[in-house]
């Protein structure tokens, strides 16, 4: 089966860079099915809820995988889609709300289990082929996600209610991608959203990981325009606009490392219908408060808890 | 959330096998019989005007290759104090430059399993906690522990560091590593373990249904004959045995709704310190995000080290 976007913005008119990376990221993923492959895992089952690994092809034909989670009992279930930070390890499913919605942990290439062709590094994705559009790992990244929350849209094994997605940093980004791209989507609630491909990110002093294109650019100078051209369209300040679904994003005011409190104001700005949480004392925002906040605003958004 | 009394009120079944001392003297033995033979390799990459930052690898027990990043002041010519860095269960360990504008070394170890260590030993996450449980021979941590001390051992092979001021620090997975190796390794001075792992398995195995602690309870739910050999195993891997070794100054920091590692098992092994010790508290904090810990954890360590100002 082949699933493609549900969403074309501007009745899929291309009218700026962005739409056309869009279009192109789509038109990459509609030349492979999606072809899901679900197993059930024992070991980490639960008498509560059933573990399940999923595979199924993004981009390329990269073969990526997910762990999913499905509450025992008849559904329909809601679903939470929790999407990946950057780092090299995405976590087996938890969260509080997993005995009353199928939850999703998707990686991206290069992440551990979806590593067969491409291991990514810690740092280095952010930079890795950045020189070039068509070598730049971040851009497929994009597409590995919109392409796990149409494995999820096909799989068999829950019916699925209304989707949230949710994810911090990285995958902060990514979960409001998704709700640009994807009209299956719900809500969402985005955590220090990576600033990754705005101005915002070249800045000097920034902390890991965006301190890597900051590297990047010590080593090679030169380099500076392909980065600018290569990450801009990355920038989700881009895409907000085009999010209709109640967005809950946290900020933090000291945050130096991936949502600076420029960008993530500017975003809340730009997003329709967006509850921002701005954290003082805080190096990121979320934390502790707000995890307590975002579990109760998901099982509102839901109609579970 | 957990409190005080909460925490005084808990006890743990954990208490060392006879041969405990006997099973880490022979680890510590057999590590030194296997060749250091360190790989410096420079990272212009990573290296800024503050530090000079390499690649470093070390061979450690089995004579896996561990990989670390190391990043050494670019001013002044040492002898440095030095930090080892130890790190979490799943994250990959940070390249930490932070330090060296303040004169200060930092080791910051990928033990083995993690991406850059993982070439002969690959258990995965989940997986590394439940990797070889059926003997304490054949434990991982085994090999995770012999990583830490051997970063120990590195960092005193090197000219440019002090070997007589070298510290320990890490969160989570990391703090419990922080306790164990500064109980195997008193050279190291002061150590910071932040909401520590690996202590009180028994009771933390079933007090959460959170990973990585869950592994543990899916592999007694997958092998329920196995339940009491994987017990036996972890006694010689719980940092609360570690923690009456412990010489130097130590200092555990709790989150009391901590939801990864419940509160009380940490403050069991603070319990079980026996030196100077402290214990930092946060209230309406979970795992890993107490808002003021690391700027607790700079001061305190920057004081240890002797240094005039706290790293920023």
């Amino acid at each position: 089966m082949v699933v493609g976007s549900d969403w074309t913005g501007n009745g899929g008119l291309v009218t700026t860079s962005s739409d056309r990376f869009w279009q192109e990221t789509e038109a990459a993923l509609a030349e492979f099915p999606v072809d899901v492959r679900i197993n059930r895992d024992d070991f980490y089952s639960q008498p509560d809820w059933d573990v399940f690994q999923m595979r199924y092809t993004s981009a390329d034909g990269f073969r990526l995988c997910a762990w999913l989670s499905v509450p025992k009992g008849r559904g329909p279930f809601p679903a939470i889609v929790r999407m990946p930070d950057y780092g090299s390890v995405h976590d087996i499913v938890y969260t509080p709300l997993r005995e009353q919605a199928v939850v999703m942990n998707p990686t991206y290439r290069g992440q551990r289990n979806s590593d067969q062709v491409f291991q990514a590094q810690y740092p280095g994705l952010l930079t890795e082929g950045i020189a070039a559009p068509e070598s730049y790992v971040m851009r497929r990244v994009f597409a590995d996600i919109l392409r796990g929350i149409d494995a999820l849209s096909v799989q068999a094994e829950a019916q699925l209610q209304n989707i949230a997605l949710i994810g911090s940093g990285l995958g902060g980004a990514l979960a409001l991608a998704g709700a640009a791209r994807r009209r299956s989507v719900h809500a969402v609630a985005a955590n220090t959203p990576i600033a990754l491909g705005n101005p915002i990110s070249l800045m000097p002093g920034l902390g890991y990981p965006l301190a890597e294109l900051n590297d990047y650019l010590r080593l090679y100078p030169t380099r500076r325009e392909a980065v600018v051209q290569n990450t801009e369209e990355l920038d989700v300040l881009k895409i907000a606009e085009k999010i209709t679904v109640p967005v809950l994003l946290s900020v933090g005011i000291n945050d130096t490392n991936s949502c600076p409190l420029a960008f993530g104001e500017e975003l809340a700005a730009k997003i329709p219908d967006c509850d921002l949480r701005v954290y003082h004392g805080a190096a990121e925002g979320g934390g502790h408060e707000h995890a307590q906040i975002q579990t109760s605003w998901l099982a509102n958004k839901l109609g579970i808890g | 959330m957990a409190t005080q009394q909460d925490l005084e009120d808990f006890t743990t079944q954990v208490t060392p096998p006879a041969d405990f001392d006997d099973f880490w003297s022979g680890t510590l033995e057999q590590l030194s019989q296997i060749s250091l033979k360190p790989v410096i390799t420079a990272e212009p990459l990573r290296s800024n005007d503050d530090a000079h930052v390499f690649d470093v690898t070390y061979l450690s027990l089995g004579g896996l290759e561990v990989s670390a990043w190391y990043s050494v002041p670019t001013q002044g010519d040492g002898p440095f104090p030095a930090i080892l860095n130890l790190p979490g269960y799943k994250s990959e360990p940070p390249v930490r430059r932070d330090w060296a504008k303040k004169g200060v070394a930092v080791l910051s170890v990928s033990v083995r399993g993690k991406l850059r260590s993982s070439a002969e030993f690959n258990p995965g996450y989940p997986g590394l906690l439940t990797s070889g449980l059926e003997s304490k021979e054949n434990y991982g941590y085994r090999g995770v522990i012999s990583d830490c001390v051997r970063g120990v051992d590195f960092l005193r092979s090197r000219p440019e560091i002090d070997p007589e001021r070298i510290y320990a620090c890490g969160s989570s997975q990391g703090g419990g590593l922080t306790l164990i190796t500064s109980a195997l390794r008193p050279e190291i001075k002061a150590g910071v373990a932040g909401y520590p792992f690996l202590c009180c398995f028994p009771e933390a195995m079933t007090m959460f249904r959170s990973y990585p602690y869950d592994e543990l309870a899916c592999y007694a739910r997958a092998y329920p004959e196995e339940g009491e050999r994987m017990l036996e195993t972890l006694r010689y891997f719980d940092a609360v045995n570690f923690a009456p070794k412990i010489t130097c100054p130590m200092v555990v920091g709790i989150a009391l709704d901590d939801e990864v590692c419940p509160p009380e098992t940490s403050y069991a092994a603070y319990r079980a310190l026996t030196g100077h010790k402290e214990l930092w508290l946060f209230p309406n904090s979970g795992h890993g995000n107490a808002h003021d810990y690391p700027a607790q954890e700079r001061e305190w360590l920057s004081v240890q080290i002797g240094l005039e100002t706290a790293v920023s």
